[in-house]
């Protein structure tokens, strides 16, 4: 199992459960190196003054900011130093509805794990995850990794803690620069004829229907080009157009569907 | 925000298409900085050094490899990463429709606005239909030569596209080993921190909480500009209480 992210405590009032956070996601991708096309060397990313070109080490790399117009130099320690207090755990302030929750505020997923196998532990942490399933609520706390701190939301699930980190409220952009279409409404009859294609169209969320195609492709890309066999790439297909007739294109819609 | 779309294509549902503008949701505020030569202050820049050569590389000499073993690489011309793409049409097609509140919090990943393009009245029909079922419609959507899994729902008075992260790529509790405790939790102590959830109960309202991190960090630069010194505090470590019904107790302060 890949090493811990963080390690602390989750601070629930005055119960303090040790917990090591793991991520939720493991990285599937297929990663490219930078090569030099002429030799197939590859290439290396160095850091260089752009006063003096010299090559610059890391430990003579410092924070720079742009502060209206005025650059400001801040070190690791003194940017350690504002961190806040109590960097080791994460303190639930407030338990919300886990269903008011937006996910356009949800950012990263990770789980939480108890640290250790104290007795005390487990059971502090098998009374969260029981306490959070039943309310079905979720614990929104703060904590600080590396040089961020983060807003987390701790929920139960599967019989273990997930914690999500959030996105701060000024982090997501408002909806009212985005063209929404006007005010018109649409009809009675054209509702229900696109709610009835959406039922007839609905499954039950399963994410294992759903495979990662791309993934798949970019394998056969890579084998292919390994044996020097030539790559096809194909044409796009060509953007539809709106239909000029919308109720007569949701009803041809719906008995397509249907006919299925 | 400048309202400058992203992306512009149309999303097909059934044989009604919808012309959609995408624009992003969200955006990082987290305090960024340039990484400078301490010594003299002056900016640090990245070059592309061939490692055979020793010599700096331009930007078109530069080709993607895939190491399929300790230094032999594959090479891919930009042309062929795109046949990887799949279906590069400015198409969304909504295959399928799922409850948008099923989808478990750990697939999210990114989130863009779907803005309405050239035909409004199909665009407000599809997001009225999305609001009322609470359906999310999944599809798949090509960018930058990447096909994503997306689920397009209502969300305020526009449309929400999230990008998906696959099944394969999400960690299952299984795989941690999650020691479970000899007794379950008892009745008095569930009671109690029902009690405690209850206490602490808030409506979920996103702008009560700042970065005050961010904050911090921007007004040591600030500090920093006029000269102060700055302070490097020690931190401590919260005591670990093992006796959980009396921390309950406690906690709830009776």
């Amino acid at each position: 199992m890949a090493p811990a992210l963080w390690s602390g405590s989750l601070s629930f009032g005055l119960v303090n459960v040790p917990v090591q956070l793991f991520s939720a996601v493991r990285d599937l991708d297929y990663h490219f190196r930078q090569l030099h096309e002429k030799d197939k060397a590859p290439i290396e990313q160095r850091r260089y003054c752009s006063e003096e070109a010299v090559e610059v080490a890391w430990e003579e790399i410092a924070h720079g900011y742009d502060l209206d117009g005025k650059q400001v130099i801040v070190n690791d320690d003194e940017l350690a130093s504002v961190q806040p207090r109590k960097t080791r755990t994460i303190d639930i302030e407030a338990f919300v509805h886990l269903a008011e929750v937006d996910p356009i505020y949800f950012d990263h997923p990770y789980f939480l794990v108890p640290a250790g196998d104290s007795k005390g532990t487990l059971r502090a942490y098998a009374l969260l995850v029981e306490a959070l399933a039943r309310s079905e609520r979720a614990a929104l706390g703060r904590f600080v990794m590396r040089t961020k701190e983060y807003l987390a939301l701790v929920r139960s699930r599967d019989g273990a803690l997930a914690l999500t980190t959030m996105r701060f409220a000024d982090e997501v952009r408002p909806t009212k620069p985005v063209p929404s279409g006007g005010k018109k409404k649409p009809t009675k009859k054209q509702v229900d004829g696109a709610v009835a294609v959406i039922e007839e169209l609905s499954t039950d969320w399963d994410p294992e229907r759903y495979a990662d195609c791309y993934r798949a492709r970019l394998r056969r890309v890579i084998d292919a080009k390994r044996k020097r066999k030539k790559i096809a790439v194909p044409e796009p297909s060509r953007e539809p157009s709106p239909a000029a007739d919308l109720m007569e294109a949701l009803e041809r819609t719906l008995d397509e569907v249907r006919s299925r | 925000m400048a309202a400058r779309s992203i992306w512009n294509g149309t999303v097909a549902f059934g044989l009604v298409n919808v012309p959609v503008k995408l624009y992003t949701a969200t955006e990082s505020m987290t305090v960024s900085f340039s990484g400078v030569h301490a010594r003299d202050g002056a900016r640090v820049e990245h070059r592309r050094i061939c490692s055979k050569e020793d010599k700096e590389v331009p930007y078109d000499k530069v080709v993607k490899g895939y190491e399929v073993s300790e230094g032999k690489f594959v090479v891919l011309e930009k042309d062929e990463v795109k046949a990887a793409a799949g279906d590069r049409g400015k198409v969304i097609a909504l295959d399928e429709f799922v409850d948008a509140a099923a989808i478990d919090p750990v697939f999210h990943d990114r989130t863009y606005y779907a803005g309405a393009g050239d035909a409004p009245e199909a665009y407000r029909l599809l997001h009225e239909a999305l609001r009322r079922s609470g359906r999310a419609g999944m599809g798949r959507f090509t960018f930058h030569d990447r096909e994503y899994l997306v689920a397009l729902r209502a969300y305020d008075d526009v449309l929400a596209l999230h990008t998906l992260r696959f099944h394969d790529e999400v960690v299952d509790v299984g795989d941690l080993d999650v020691p479970t405790p000899d007794q379950k939790p008892a009745r008095k102590e569930l009671d109690m921190a029902a009690k405690l959830v209850e206490s602490l109960h808030q409506d979920f309202d996103p702008s009560a909480y700042e970065d005050t991190y961010r904050a911090a960090v921007l007004d040591l630069i600030k500090r920093k500009a006029k000269g102060e010194e700055i302070d490097l505090a020690e931190q401590e470590e919260p005591e670990h209480g093992d006796d959980l019904a009396a921390a309950l107790q406690a906690s709830l302060g009776s």
